[in-house]
């Protein structure tokens, strides 16, 4: 008797359990796809067009009250100007929520008319099982110059990202050029000591000046820190990108090593920058600074927040990073100390010139449903958003609502498509109208982006004495950071590596982060002398080769032969 | 301490069934978050796909499990990870007895009482924070190398050193929690028949012959069952310390199983293996309670079920 009801209840219960996750796992797959199936092709006279979309969205989009995703000021401008009507399939925060959605979507076979999709692997997986259509006519036919200039300013990178077969299959976000790791010194030292940094004025550093400078601020110790240090890098030493922070890439670059990136070596081999002899000699030179003392001796147990405090206590007068880093982490040294004034300098290689490679194309793409009959929209959605709205002020006039959006920065999700599409210099060139406006050459209002315009007015408050911590981070990203980058491209003084930026191949998944390990193991011990420079080096290649490097390559050799 | 069990109520079934209503509540919080999750395991053999769920993920058998011994660090991993929690282990409860045994000697009530309190309290911090204060500690510019400079023994890099990095892991970890382990075994000294003691004394037994005759093994019991209860822990290592003090100079001798997984599990977003590493490690600690049960039970008649 008991029996039988412990059994029943356990029956109950194992079939609660069931209907429980199965409740979970179908939850958020409710909606079918309902794309529009207007027959009109022409498009003055479409009649109007159903569009239904995927749409990435954030925690705090801050709309004015009553409006929403789906009805907001870009929308309805969007819905006016094309006579469209705009639904949203299915909204989702950007990440893992969102990329569930298209992977949901994806797995059905049913996509919204255009959606967002945020990796190109699930772009290459869409084009393969036909879901997505072809815009290379479209694109061709109906985008502006503007448009077209942008993307061209790419060199072909952001669309070579999303053809196939020669097909245009997605319009690409883009991703500009990170620039250089610079060298950010402070400037209020080399005065304070008597120093001369960058004799010639070329803004430029060799890494011998490098080295001397960082010895001189441990020497002359400005601010009687108790433990003065050099240098201090990350444990983890290289960056991904460029401009990384706190890593070696300045000094790696300088010496022609381009750490954590595939690209084409000089005798034309598909080859991973870390195994590089180049990055070899990169990892000597810190070794001897190491050494030398000139590199923080606590090297690679520091971590981020130390280093910062190095900065802020003024221990360290000397940090890597990108044109940006003084919005974000010098301001923290302004913060404490006022008279600190940093100046930017890029390293540069024996031939004078600065290594630099080019960012990845992009990894955010809008692609539209290959049952979608008017894909021109597409096109003229991103035609609205990337040339008219950033041109054409009289769009703006017509619609205050988005006007006043862009001045209180409701977030970019609001929009139709959430990309950024901007030329690879639009930073120079929105900074080009700051700088004129800044020497008197311009006006205020000729600075095309409300965020350069909010730069320009903290700048202003900053010079006439606000000392607002602001002012003084925008004076240095832009003033100094941005126009440093600006003075390499004018001067001609980037030497531009294009790395190779494969997808994710089968044995990445399964060994990627046991090699990063790898990596990043031996080098802090080749650096910190607790392996030996020729034979520790020696060791982490033929170990990263033997424990799936060498497949990955292979793998990477076949994706880029496709 | 079967016989001192409870004997079961002398009440009708529909009465106590009552009262078994009262343990309901935390029985289904049992089951929603203890047992339902387990069901998750399934992950183990599978290729996990989030989008695609339990049910349309690819099943590939024990394919992460071969993978796991595979990895070129995984007995370095292993190694460093038994060393340390072996060492948290051991020094952990002798000085945790040694505590309570010197505790149980003060007569004053109040210093008694203070002393236990200042020793329970890193117990109660999270290794968060106490990492900050290791770190300030033991760098190179900190005190403790301060002192060591001054004293003409030169720096010591604590936390970048593959020979005292593991010394440092187990050192910290058993000063944060001997006096919080002291406890059980506080309980059991005062378990102990005092008559015994008297007796001893009257006889001339020195303090030393006490302890090591009466109160130790008067001890006993507890001490075993805590060992076969610790060695459940025998793999892992404390991920919240290692991963606050390790850095990648110390990976050869400080990388420890949960900070490997969590590298290669989470942050390459490896989520089959990761329960895969999980369920293996349950798998040990499983075994390790049966055998330590069933030998404690043998030598001393106790036993944990």
């Amino acid at each position: 008797m008991f029996n039988r009801k412990l059994k029943k209840a356990a029956a109950l219960t194992l079939a609660g359990i069931m209907t429980l996750s199965l409740w979970g796992c179908g939850s958020g797959s409710g909606s079918t796809s309902e794309s529009s199936q207007e027959t009109v092709t022409d498009p003055a006279g479409r009649g109007t067009v159903t569009v239904t979309m995927g749409r990435q969205t954030t925690a705090n989009p801050k709309f004015p009250s009553g409006d929403s995703y789906e009805d907001n000021a870009y929308i309805r401008m969007t819905e006016e100007k094309l006579n469209i009507d705009i639904q949203d399939e299915f909204e989702a925060e950007s990440g893992d929520d969102y990329n569930r959605q298209v992977s949901l979507a994806l797995s059905a076979g049913t996509l919204p008319s255009m959606m967002k999709v945020a990796s190109k692997d699930e772009l290459t997986e869409l084009y393969e099982n036909e879901l997505i259509a072809d815009l290379t006519d479209v694109y061709n036919q109906y985008a502006s110059d503007y448009v077209k200039a942008i993307y061209d300013s790419f060199d072909g990178r952001a669309l070579d990202n999303v053809t196939y077969d020669g097909k245009i299959m997605a319009i690409p976000a883009t991703a500009s050029d990170a620039g250089t790791s610079m060298c950010w010194v402070r400037s209020d030292w080399v005065e304070s000591l008597g120093l001369t940094v960058d004799e010639d004025g070329d803004r430029c550093l060799t890494l011998d000046e490098v080295r001397a400078l960082a010895k001189a601020f441990i020497d002359g110790n400005p601010e009687q820190a108790e433990h003065p240090v050099g240098i201090a890098f990350n444990a983890s030493l290289t960056g991904g990108t460029s401009d990384g922070t706190n890593t070696i890439n300045a000094i790696a670059y300088a010496l022609g090593a381009y750490p954590r990136l595939w690209f084409e070596n000089a005798a034309g081999e598909l080859t991973y920058g870390s195994i590089e002899p180049e990055m070899k000699e990169a990892l000597s030179v810190i070794r001897s600074w190491y050494e030398e003392g000139v590199v923080d001796n606590q090297l690679g147990t520091r971590t981020w927040d130390d280093i910062t405090s190095l900065l802020t206590n003024g221990q360290c007068g000397i940090v890597f990073g990108s044109w940006h880093i003084p919005d974000w982490l010098l301001n923290n040294v302004y913060t404490l100390n006022d008279k600190a004034v940093f100046t930017p300098y890029a390293v540069v290689s024996e031939e004078g010139k600065v290594n630099c490679t080019h960012a990845n194309a992009t990894g955010e793409f809008v692609v539209v449903s290959a049952d979608f009959d008017h894909p021109e929209i597409a096109i003229e959605i991103l035609n609205l958003f990337y040339d008219d709205l950033v041109n054409d002020s009289a769009l703006l006039e017509a619609y205050p609502d988005v006007a006043s959006y862009l001045n209180e920065g409701v977030d970019g999700t609001a929009r139709p498509f959430n990309i950024e599409v901007k030329s690879n210099t639009y930073l120079l060139d929105e900074y080009g109208f700051l700088k004129a406006a800044l020497a008197g050459e311009g006006t205020r209002e000729e600075i095309p982006t409300a965020e350069e315009r909010s730069n320009y007015d903290s700048i202003k408050a900053y010079q006439e004495g606000s000392g607002d911590v602001t002012g003084w981070c925008k004076i240095h990203s832009r003033t100094k950071g941005v126009d440093l980058l600006t003075y390499l491209t004018e001067n001609d003084l980037y030497n531009w590596v294009t790395p190779v930026y494969p997808e994710t191949t089968d044995t990445m998944n399964t060994s990627w982060a046991n090699l990063q390990t790898l990596e990043e193991e031996n080098f802090i011990k080749i650096v910190t002398g607790a392996a030996p420079l020729d034979e520790g080096f020696e060791s982490f290649v033929s170990g990263w080769k033997a424990q799936g490097g060498d497949t990955i390559i292979a793998e990477i050799k076949a994706q880029l032969e496709q | 301490m079967k016989s001192k069990m409870l004997k079961p109520l002398n009440k009708s079934r529909g009465q106590s069934s009552f009262f078994h209503l009262f343990v309901m509540p935390g029985m289904i919080f049992l089951l929603i978050f203890n047992y339902l999750p387990m069901f998750g395991l399934v992950m183990a053999f599978q290729d996990f796909v989030p989008a695609k769920g339990f049910f349309g993920s690819k099943f590939v058998g024990l394919k992460h499990f071969r993978y796991m011994l595979q990895l070129p660090d995984i007995g370095r991993v292993i190694r460093n990870t038994l060393i340390i929690a072996l060492g948290k282990i051991f020094f952990g409860m002798i000085l945790a007895i040694a505590f309570a045994i010197l505790l149980n000697e003060i007569r004053m009530k109040f210093l008694k009482s203070t002393v236990q309190t200042i020793v329970y309290l890193p117990h109660f911090l999270s290794w968060v924070v106490l990492a900050a204060v290791a770190v300030n500690l033991f760098n190179l510019d900190g005190s403790v190398n301060q002192i060591l400079s001054s004293i003409g023994i030169g720096k010591i890099n604590f936390l970048g050193s593959n020979q005292v990095f593991r010394k440092l892991i187990i050192g910290t970890d058993v000063w944060k929690e001997f006096g919080y382990n002291s406890v059980v075994y506080l309980a059991a000294i005062t378990g102990i028949d005092p008559g015994l003691h008297e007796a001893a004394a009257i006889d001339g037994a020195s303090w030393w012959k006490r302890i090591w005759h009466i109160t130790i093994p008067g001890m006993m019991p507890i001490i075993m069952l805590m060992t076969a209860m610790n060695l459940t822990s025998v793999l892992s290592a404390g991920f919240d310390q290692v991963y606050n003090l390790y850095s990648p100079i110390v990976y050869e001798s400080g990388d420890v199983l949960d900070t490997y997984v969590y590298r290669i599990g989470l942050v390459g977003r490896q989520y089959s293996f990761g329960a895969a590493v999980g369920l293996a490690r349950s798998a040990v600690a499983t075994l390790m309670m049966v055998t330590a049960n069933h030998l404690t039970d043998k030598l001393t008649g106790q036993r944990i079920y």
